[in-house]
Formats: C-alpha cells, structure tokens, sequence
C-alpha cells in the first residue's frame, strides 16, 4: 500500500537525521527539570483532578453553556457564528474579508486555523494570511506545518531559518538568534498596522462573561487584536469554561505544564467590541464544531477533549523525541494527536500513527487534562484493525497460535530446539542464551543487526516447576505465580529465584498450569477476541487455585490480571466477576514483597551484607508499566538496599527503555532501536556494571542491547539479585 | 505574620476593619517581596522609589524616544504628563497611532500584581492603553504595593467584578518583556512586545484595584 510505503519513508528519513533527534532529546530534559520547578509546592495531582472534573461538567452541560457564551458575547457587541465544519468557518472568513475589502489578515497562532487549513483557502481567494507567531511565520515561509504544538517550527535549526529570512527579505542574514528575532520584530511590525483583519485564537471562550482568554509570549496576539479595525476569533467549541476562576485555575497549569513558566508574558482577556480609531472594532466570533461533537459523544474517546494544548504529552514522549512530530502526528501532534487525527481526519490518517505508540504512558503521567491517553490509543488501534486488519504477519502469531494453549507452547519449545544451532556462548552466566538471528523468519530481516535477541530457554518454567522442592514448613501465605511469557519462556531463571526468595520468608508458591499469556500482546496488535480468550484461560486457571496472593513479576502481566481481565470481560457477567475477584489480590512481586510481607526489614535482619562480605552497586531502569501503570518503584529500591546493594541512580531512569513488545520486533523497530541506544548510553553513564529491572521485557532490550554495546555490563531482575544475596541456609 | 483567615482567632478582629486594610497591614510586605523576586525572575527591572518624582526621574534617565502616556484616570490626578514633560520626557500628544510603528516608551499605571508570577494587571479598553503598552520598546509601569495580590486565585474575584454587565472589556496580564523560544528554543527577549520592561514600586498612589 502506497500510504504504508511513504510512512515507513518517513520513519527511516527521520531516524536518518539524528540532529533533531538529539535537538528533541536535550529540549526533553530541560523540559523536565522546568516543570518540575513550576510545580514547586503546588499539588499537581489535586489540579489536574479538579481540571478533569471541570472539563467534564462542561461537556456534560455544553449546550447550555454555549448558549450562555452566545448571550454575553452578543450582548457586548461581538457577532458570533457556529461553523458545523472547517469549511463553513473559512467560507465565513473568505465572506467577511471581501466585505471588507481586506487584502490582508495579520494572524496570531490558531491551531484550528491549522487544521482547517485557512491560509490555503485565503490565498486561493487572493487574501493574504500573515502569520505573525515567529515559529508559525518560519513554517509558513518553509511551507511546512507545525511539528510541535506549543513551538511550531521546533524541527528547524538557525541556519535554516536565516537562509528562509534571507530569501523573503532579499538581504543577507547572519544565522544568529537574536539578530533572527529582531528581523521578525521589525518585519512583522508592518503587517499588523497594513492588515484590515486581525485574526486570533482562543485558549478560553467565558461562557458567563462573553469573553475569551489569550495565553502568549511574544505579545502579536494583543496587536492583532488591537490594530487592524476588524477582529475574527477562530476557535474550537471545546475551549469553553464555565466562568472566570475556570480559566484562571486553568492558566496555573497551561504555562507550567508546556514550558515551565508560571505565567506566560501576556494573558490576554477580550471581551465585546472594544474601541477602535475611535470607534467600536467589528468582533467575529467563529466557533468550529470540526468532528468535536462526534468526539463529545464517543464514550470511549471523549475525554481527549479535556485537552488544554500544552504540547508535554509530546515532550516526554520517546517516539516523539526519536522521529519528531513531522512524523509522529498530523495537524495535532504526539498522543493527543493520534487521537485527534482519528476524529478530525478520519481513522484512515490515523492508522499507522496509531500503531507507532509504544504504550510506555509517559504521556498519562504528565497531562494536565487527566487524559488516559495510551487507553484511547489503545482502543483506536483496535479500530484500525478491525477496519484495515492487522497484516499478515500478527495474524498467524496472534489467532493462530497464541489461542491455542497447547500449540503456542509447543511451538515455543520447538523453536528452542531449532533455535539452539546458532546460539552464542559467552564467558559471562546468565548471558549466554543469546542468539543473533531468531529462527522465525516471519520477522523483519535485518532487526537482529542492532541488538541481541534472546533465545528461547531450553526448559521452560512450566516445564520446570514440579522439580522445585519448597521447604516451608508453616507457610505464612499462599501465592499463586502468574508467569508471564517472558519468564516461562525466556528467563525462567527469574520465577525460580522468586520462588527462593519467598520460601526464604515463609511463602509457598502455587503454578496453576492452566495459565495462558496474559494477553497484551494481541491486544496492542489490536486483536481484541484473542485477548478475551486469553484471559478467560488465565481466570479459570487461578480461580480454581484459590490462593491468597497473585503475584507476577512482569508489570505489564501484573496490570492485565489487575485491571484488564476485568474490562476485557465486561461482556460476560459470570467472568468478570471472577476475574474481580482475582484483581484485588493480584500484585507485582516487588510490591507484595515489601508492603504485604515487610520485607525489607526481614532481609536486614538476616543481615545479608555481612554474609557476603561488601555491597553491590547496581543502578535501576524503571519499567514504564511497573512504575506509571503500578506506581511501584520505591519498593525494589528497597528491597535491593536492604540485601546489601547499593543504588548508582542512572538519569531518567523512568524513561522507556524502547521494548513495548511486539512494537520493538514486528511493528517500528527503527524507533524502537534509537529509544534503547538513549538507554543503554544512561546506563553506561554510570560507570555501574549491573543493572537492576523488574520487567522481562525492559530485560530483552537492554540484555541484547547492552550486551553489544559493553559486555561486562549485567542485565538482571530485582528477583534473581535478592536470591543471590541470600546465602546457602536460605 | 500569617494571613488572616476564617480559622484565625483574630479573623473577627480583622473583619471588623474593611478587608482592604486587614490585607494591607499584613501582607503588602511579604507580598511585596516576593513580587520583587518574581519579576525579576521573569526578566523585569524592580526598583522601589520613595515618591513619584523619583519615578519621575527613573523614567526621564531611560526613556527612549517619544513617550506614549495614556490619559487615565490616576494619570491626570498626579500630574504624571506634565511632571514628566517638566523633567525633559518627550510626551507624545496626539493619538497614538500617529506615534510610528515604533514608539521609544510606555507609561503607564496598573490595576493590581501578582505576587506569585511577578505579572501586572492593566484594564486597557482604552485603546490608548493598548497602544502604549503593546509598540513600544520600553514600558515603564508605576505600581502602587498596596495593590499586590498573593496570586492569580486571588484575582479571580477582581478580575470577576470588571466583567460585570456588558462592557466591552479589554484586561492584559503582563509578566516580565515579550518573549520567544521559537528558534532551537533558546529564549529570546523582545519579539513582538516591549523589550523591557521597568516596573517602579511607589507608596500611596491608589489602593483601588479598579482604577488606573
Ligand atoms: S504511551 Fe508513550 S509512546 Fe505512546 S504516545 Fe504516550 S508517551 Fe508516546
Ligand atoms: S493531551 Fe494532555 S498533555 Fe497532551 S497537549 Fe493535551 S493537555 Fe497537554
């Protein structure tokens, strides 16, 4: 397919062109230490619920409230005009413009704009737009379109900017910023005062004021608004507030979330139609529909319009920071513009993008609206395949196969014998079952050339449970193990240090056999029966176990047993139930460890570090979905102190390691692959040579990763480090 | 000392006085300070002065070019035109718009601050207003401490009464010079806006939030 071809296109010439990967990666960290300073002693969880909530009743009560912002905004003078679609609001411009007589409308920054692709339309009615944001007059001069939603031309560097600056102007630039900046100043200066119209946004229509709010830097949306005689605001319905304090309360979080700032340079309310030249200015009020009112009523969807446009859902995002949002988005850009793709666009633009999430919640963590962005996400990839399939390839692997317990798991093991032919042997342990060139060769050719991939484990955990003798003579509690593939087939090492690590402290553990994958997988590739499947295999199986405790050591298993078994059986009373029942004892290893058995102090008081002599240092990779899916992370921190390690913290140590399962292997491996090398060069940072995870998957990309790069660096799960601490008695 | 509030055993004591001066006497200071700090912060020049001559005088010392002065309310009850005319500030006299597409200086008074941010609030439906603070290349704004507010939350109720009824209204919060990080996203002071702006700190010009 043509599309695919050019998007696949475009992914390499990102990946091609490391400059603004690396541009995007150091605006990343600053990025984060700003917003952190911002929020300094505010309650950044406590706004965001409150933001949430408003945006809601204004969803809710949207009909009402409009109509009250129509009422105040009449009433001070303002024309106001509802535009079903992008069209029906350019034509009203076009309209008004020839009224008028206006040869140009000087423009402040309109995201909307964008998407209706105003300037376009003007033009083909010989009307000049001038842009008058100096991100949005560099992509308007490039003839490109933004690639960030708070800083536009965000892909461009000085150089080019000043050869664009040179070309327009005729005289000869220097490509430093500030001379850059000054150029614009002046330039732009004209535009406002020769512009019959001034056309801006609005980040706030004040529902019982009339009026509406500007939040800027640069100070051109207060002289678009005040020098031309004509004012057109083009704004989005959903950028209704109920009152004053709404949008007050919303510019506390708007500049610290987008830049780090506590205020932006202006906030600008207009209300009416304030004076002109001595007379009353004409204001037109366009307020777009464009899709929105389909997305207000989508129920799976609808929080996305919660969104206030900071723009950090990109900031933070890895396959934003490695393709940028040329690539990664549309006229919206990152997780919020996957979603709005899908509605504005259609799904058909959205299909690839949607895909192209890693799933890692980086993007939830930090959205000032409370959006569960990777859970909208998630749902329209299913769409995408239930509407266009999932190719070929996730067809066999997931329908197929993953179903089928006994097949799956029989194929496995006959992909360990095929397997073990080119598997390498190295000098150091657990390193050793990692091969180069995977023997299903339904995957892409050359994605072992980058990294290691694992073998298969000659015996899986399965296959060696019932020969693990536990001696617990007064078991404290019974817990059930869900595996995971990772662990069962992988590193079964991983579940049978588990298993000493909870004898040692009194717990028996139970391996109901009948457990299946968790599921995940197929439904990232967006096959959603197969996940229903799985899971009713799973319940079934430790339902009938009834044990105290399920305890995983893959986050990503622990979330679907915890959280996920419960919707994906919504459709079936009598599951879901059981599956409830199960939730509310399931938990990540780490977690019951420390928080359900205390042990932490247990492992001190056996006073590991003296049996073994010294400490070890290891540093941490927080595994996306164990520390924002779970919020764990301070627990094996405390267990690896407390048997006698010590902690080297690596930077961004909660930053995606680049795995997101199937992603890394079928999908997009060349954004995968950028991520990890960020990784593994924080990891070797530190001068540490091992490198603690609790997660199987984080462990494949760093094992194989790491490995290439620096062979006396370790990859080990927090479980496999607390059972070598623990000496021979244990 | 703390702020008053409804847990305070002196919050009657302090109610029986009007709220204004309550706020007054305990706050303008600590306020006051962390203002300072805050605009500073955000690249404004903070400098307290004993009278408005002083002021006058501050301003006379750095102005460039013709000085845009708005007829405002608090403009006319102190003079300020002709005080800065009699210090050597070249007062511009017709309408602004004649003043070029790049006037030299603004001043202007203000509504309230806010503490927090370091941001001045100005109610500018007065074009001239607008003018003033929007082309020039320097801003001078006189703000009386009396008028600081802890933050935005506080300006909620203010910010509430100005749109009472139907007037076309007009309000900007300023917060330090204009500014761009649109290239490589280095920060980048002056694009469209002032490049600087002088805020001067004066007792006793006016306590009402609604007057400028
Ligand atoms: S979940 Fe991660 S990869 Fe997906 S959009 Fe959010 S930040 Fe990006
Ligand atoms: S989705 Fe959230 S983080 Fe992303 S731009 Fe919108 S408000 Fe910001």
């Amino acid at each position: 397919m043509a599309t695919d071809e050019t998007y696949k296109k475009s992914v390499e010439d990102a990946i091609a062109n490391p400059k603004l990967s690396k541009a995007l990666h150091l605006f990343g960290d600053a990025y984060l230490i700003a917003r952190e300073n911002a929020f300094k002693g505010l309650d950044f969880e406590a706004m965001r619920t409150e933001l949430a909530a408003m945006k809601d009743d204004v969803r809710i009560r949207r009909k009402e409230l409009l109509a009250e912002f129509i009422k105040n905004a009449e009433a001070a003078g303002s024309k106001v005009f509802i535009a079903r679609d992008t069209k029906e609001a350019n034509d009203y411009v076009i309209k008004l413009a020839k009224e008028k007589g206006a040869k140009l409308i000087a423009k402040s920054k309109s995201m909307v704009s964008e998407e209706a692709h105003l300037n376009k339309a003007l033009e083909a009615q010989g009307i000049r737009a001038s842009e008058t944001d100096l991100g949005e007059w560099i992509i308007q001069l490039a003839g490109q379109r933004p690639s960030h939603m708070v800083m536009p031309a965000i892909h461009m560097f000085k150089e080019e900017v000043a050869e664009l600056f040179t070309k327009e102007s005729g005289t000869r630039l220097s490509p430093e910023i500030k001379t850059l900046v000054d150029h614009a100043r002046q330039r732009l200066r004209k535009e406002y005062f020769n512009a019959d119209i001034g056309l801006t946004g609005a980040n706030f229509l004040i529902a019982d004021t009339g009026g509406i709010g500007l939040v800027t830097n640069e100070g051109n949306a207060r002289l678009c608004a005040t020098l031309p005689k004509v004012h057109v605001v083009f704004a989005g319905i959903h950028k209704l507030v109920r009152n004053m304090e709404d949008a007050i309360k919303i510019t506390r979080l708007l500049p610290r979330n987008a830049t780090g700032q506590l205020l932006t340079s202006y906030i600008t309310w207009i209300r009416g139609a304030v004076p002109v030249s001595g007379e009353q200015k004409e204001q037109h009020i366009i307020l777009i529909d464009g899709g929105r009112e389909a997305l207000y009523e989508s129920q799976v969807c609808q929080n996305a319009l919660r969104c206030i446009q900071c723009g950090a859902c990109a900031n933070v995002c890895p396959v934003y920071q490695t393709v940028g949002g040329h690539v990664f988005g549309s006229i919206y850009i990152s997780a919020i513009g996957i979603i709005l793709t899908a509605f504005y666009e259609g799904l058909d633009k959205a299909k690839e993008i949607t895909r192209a999430c890693i799933g890692c919640r980086s993007c939830v963590a930090v959205c000032p609206a409370k959006i569960d962005l990777e859970e909208i996400i998630l749902h329209l990839r299913n769409e995408v395949t239930k509407e266009y399939g999932m190719g070929v390839v996730k067809n066999i692997a997931f329908k197929a196969v993953m179903k089928n317990r006994t097949l799956f798991h029989s194929m496995v093991r006959a992909a360990s014998k095929l397997q073990r032919p080119v598997t390498q042997k190295k000098s150091g342990g657990s390193e050793r079952r990692i091969i180069r060139h995977l023997p299903l060769h339904f995957m892409e050719k050359d994605f072992t050339e980058w990294r290691d991939l694992p073998s298969i484990a000659p015996k899986s955990f399965r296959d060696q449970f019932n020969t693990i003798l536990q001696h617990v003579t007064k078991p404290l509690y019974r817990v059930g193990f869900f595996v995971g593939c990772g662990a069962d087939f992988v590193y079964p090492e991983v579940g049978v240090s588990l298993i000493k690590v909870l004898n040692a402290l009194d717990v028996e553990v139970v391996f109901p056999k009948g457990q299946n994958c968790c599921g995940i997988p197929a439904l990232y590739a967006g096959d959603t029966e197969t996940g229903v499947d799985l899971a009713k295999q799973s319940v079934e199986a430790f339902t009938e176990a009834n044990v105290d405790y399920i305890l995983a050591i893959c986050p990503t298993c622990t979330m679907a047993v915890k959280r996920d078994f419960v919707d994906r059986l919504a459709d079936h009373p009598q599951w879901s139930a059981k599956a409830m029942a199960l939730s509310s004892k399931t938990m990540d290893a780490a977690a019951f460890l420390e928080n359900i058995l205390g042990a932490s102090e247990k492992l001190r008081a056996m006073d590991l570090v003296k049996d073994s002599g010294s400490t070890k240092t290891v540093t941490y990779h927080d595994s996306c979905h164990l520390k924002r899916g779970s919020n764990v992370w301070k627990e094996p921190r405390a267990l690896l102190m407390a048997s006698g390690h010590q902690i080297k913290e690596m930077k961004n140590s909660d930053r995606c390691c680049g795995f997101g399962g199937t992603y890394s292997f079928l999908s997009h491996p060349q954004i995968s692959r950028q991520i990890t090398k960020d990784k593994v060069a924080t990891i070797e940072d530190t001068g540490v040579k091992i490198v603690a995870t609790d997660c199987p998957g984080c462990m494949i990309m760093l094992k194989g990763a790491v490995g290439k790069a620096d062979e006396t660096i370790r990859c080990a799960h927090t479980m496999e480090l607390l059972a070598e601490s623990l000496n021979e008695n244990y | 000392m703390p702020a008053p509030n409804k847990h305070c055993i002196f919050y009657r004591v302090y109610t029986i006085k009007s709220r204004r001066q309550c706020m007054t006497e305990n706050n303008t200071a600590r306020y006051t300070a962390r203002f300072i700090e805050s605009a500073r912060r955000v690249g404004a020049e903070v400098l307290q002065v004993d009278s408005l001559q002083d002021a006058v005088t501050y301003i006379k010392d750095k102005a460039k070019g013709t000085a845009l002065v708005p007829e405002t309310s608090l403009v006319r009850r102190h003079h300020l035109r002709a005080l800065l005319s009699e210090a050597g500030v070249d007062v511009f006299t017709e309408k602004f718009r004649n003043a070029g597409q790049m006037p030299g200086t603004g001043v202007t008074f203000c509504n309230f601050c806010l503490a927090d941010s370091g941001t001045v609030v100005l109610e500018s439906t007065d074009e001239e207003i607008r003018l003033a603070t929007t082309l020039p290349e320097l801003h001078f704004i006189l703000v009386d401490p009396a008028t600081i507010l802890e933050d935005n939350l506080a300006a909620v109720e203010p910010m509430t009464t100005f749109h009472q009824g139907h007037a076309p209204k007009f309000i900007a919060y300023i917060t330090g010079p204009s500014r761009t990080a649109d290239i490589e996203r280095v920060l980048t002071i002056g694009c469209h806006g002032p490049r600087e702006v002088h805020i001067l700190l004066v007792n006793g010009i006016s306590s009402d939030l609604f007057e400028n």
